[in-house]
């Protein structure tokens, strides 16, 4: 039934225009930025980290399981889209599909024992950090040191192997605005509601008639199926295939990221991670050639500085904000 | 007698050397309020635990409704219309008191709007306030906890709730509260209630009949009078005589 299904992919008003208005903004960007190339690509870059965090939120966010493997579903979409591009010659535009679905068998295969043997809090924290190491290894184990280069190919749409940034930025900006839509149908429907009873409390929610092993995979396979994707768009900005792409101090910095904005809250999560990224990069460029490393420190203190100063995360500043405007 | 909704036939519950609830058993008829007490560890929430599956039982039956319901997940349990609240109060910090709810009616329907419209009846018949509705889970008082936490359960549409230490830690006025929010809920929803309680006062105002549990077996049974001056009972509660 059309109606349904249109009423199935509305939004409420408000978030409906706040969305919008995002993608206009996003769109703009590029723009501001005079298309210099160094910009654009550290903007692409921001877009990358946005996209992971606010894929994270679902499992993170909304599940209230500390994941750290973001970076482990991200990278099999991006290695499997890239050597079935590299190797066959497959459009990214369909192995970027097979990369999303590989990356949540792997959810499932892990996610299944650990939430059936009730693993959670540090102890999943751990699993999935270790998740990260083992699914390099085995990368390893495979393809050596050695790394894949992606070719140039024409047709450029076909193979998205464009010479300029500005398509990899809109791609990865239109999947960001797909992943928080994604997020705030969850947020609506019943899953989002038993996510959130079982974040709280899993006993009490158990009570309530809630499977709770069932939602928690449901939302692990809707996390590892963006980050995949996301991953498929990256492999073919960067062209390299390496075990460097699976990077645990990525899943770790993604974690930091939702938190940082507040857990649950998609605003804060995407907030967080466009500063903080573009805080990363900035200092790097300031001040981390003149002392090597130096970047780290400055935002090590200022995650602290975060937590001490605002333990609820930038959500709780949005909150705050919006209160402000509707009061005046 | 009529056939019983609820029938726990010789479970046995044991943890390592420990056999928390021995050879129990009990049976309880559509519609009344049931009083189960005991002293401290004699095996009441152990048993609460393997009836609404938290617990697997080591030997018998638990049957509701003619249907064995034994060992089966507190999710499954729920949807054949077990529900429980809690004896430490267990809200949804982060979610709103009609949020909670709504996480309740959630089980008989997939529709969120339909869900939080059953969510509003059932806060308006057990009587919280709409201004308190929006509140979350973190910001109400203890008493607007447990009447959450009633109606949480009640929106799953039980017929049988097991109310585990509902009085604790509550004022008198506030238990007389309780108990009448209680009575209106059996009559408006046709249902069953266990109540665990160690405030006699309540406990024996409530209920119709009363099991007394003592070192994981059952040592009583009958109306409260009854089982207040039976000497069993008070000899579990207060030791022998000395010689």
């Amino acid at each position: 039934m059309p109606g349904t299904l249109s009423k199935k992919l509305a939004l409420t008003k408000e978030r409906l225009y706040s969305l919008v208005g995002l993608a206009i903004v996003l769109a703009l960007v590029p723009v501001f930025l005079g298309f210099n190339f160094y910009y654009v690509l550290l903007a692409t870059n921001v877009m990358l980290a946005a996209s992971l965090v606010a894929a994270w939120n679902i499992i993170g966010g909304y599940a209230g399981q500390l994941d750290l493997a973001a970076s482990a579903y991200m990278a099999l979409g991006a290695v499997i889209t890239g050597h079935l591009l590299a190797s066959f010659g497959l459009t990214p535009w369909i192995g970027m599909f097979i990369g999303a679905a590989v990356a949540v068998g792997v959810a499932v295969l892990v996610g299944y024992p650990t939430f059936r043997f009730g693993i959670k809090e540090v102890w999943y924290a751990l699993l999935t950090s270790a998740l990260v190491v083992i699914m390099m290894r085995i990368y390893y184990l495979i393809y050596g040191s050695f790394e894949t280069y992606i070719p140039h190919m024409e047709p450029e749409w076909l193979y998205l192997t464009f010479r300029r940034y500005e398509v990899y930025y809109y791609m990865l900006a239109t999947m960001l605005v797909i992943i928080i839509w994604v997020n705030l149908k969850i947020k609506d429907s019943k899953l989002g509601y038993y996510l959130a009873a079982i974040r709280e409390d899993e006993l009490a929610a158990e009570a309530l008639g809630i499977d709770v092993r069932r939602y928690k995979l449901y939302a692990l396979m809707i996390y590892a199926a963006l980050a995949g994707l996301v991953g498929g768009i990256y492999i073919t900005l960067t062209g390299i295939l390496s075990f460097r792409l699976f990077d645990p101090w990525l899943g770790i910095v993604t974690a930091v990221m939702g938190i940082v904005g507040g857990l649950g809250s998609i605003g804060g999560a995407v907030l967080a991670a466009v500063i903080l990224r573009s805080l990363e990069e900035y200092l790097r460029g300031a001040i981390g050639a003149t002392y090597p490393g130096s970047h780290l420190l400055v935002y090590g203190l200022i995650l602290i500085l975060v937590g001490v100063l605002k333990p609820e995360g930038l959500a709780s500043l949005l909150d705050y904000l919006k209160k402000k405007i509707i009061r005046r | 007698m009529p056939e019983p909704l609820l029938r726990v036939e010789d479970v046995v519950k044991r943890f390592g050397g420990i056999i928390a609830v021995n050879h129990m058993s009990m049976e309880v008829y559509e519609n009344e309020i049931l009083g189960l007490i005991g002293p401290n560890g004699a095996g009441k929430t152990t048993l609460f635990n393997c009836i609404t599956g938290v617990y697997k039982p080591e030997e018998g039956r638990i049957i509701f409704q003619n249907e064995d319901i034994t060992g089966l997940p507190p999710h499954v349990i729920i949807q054949k219309g077990i529900a429980r609240t809690w004896q430490k109060v267990r809200p949804f910090k982060k979610l709103t008191v009609l949020e909670a709810v709504t996480v309740g009616a959630l089980l008989r329907t997939p529709d969120v709007d339909e869900a939080r419209e059953t969510a509003k009846e059932i806060l308006e018949f057990i009587g919280i306030e709409k201004s308190r509705w929006n509140r979350l889970g973190s910001e109400i008082t203890l008493i607007e906890h447990k009447l959450v936490d009633l109606a949480r359960a009640l929106a799953t549409r039980p017929k049988l709730i097991l109310l585990d230490e509902v009085a604790a830690g509550l004022r008198p006025h506030e238990m007389d509260e309780l108990a009448k929010v209680l009575l209106k809920v059996r009559e408006e929803y046709k249902l069953t209630l266990i109540v665990v309680e160690h405030v006699m006062r309540f406990v024996m105002g409530l209920s119709e009949r009363i099991v007394v549990m003592h070192e994981g077996k059952k040592i009583a049974e009958g109306r409260p009078e009854e089982v207040a001056n039976n000497p069993r009972v008070v000899e579990a509660y207060l030791g022998t005589k000395p010689l």
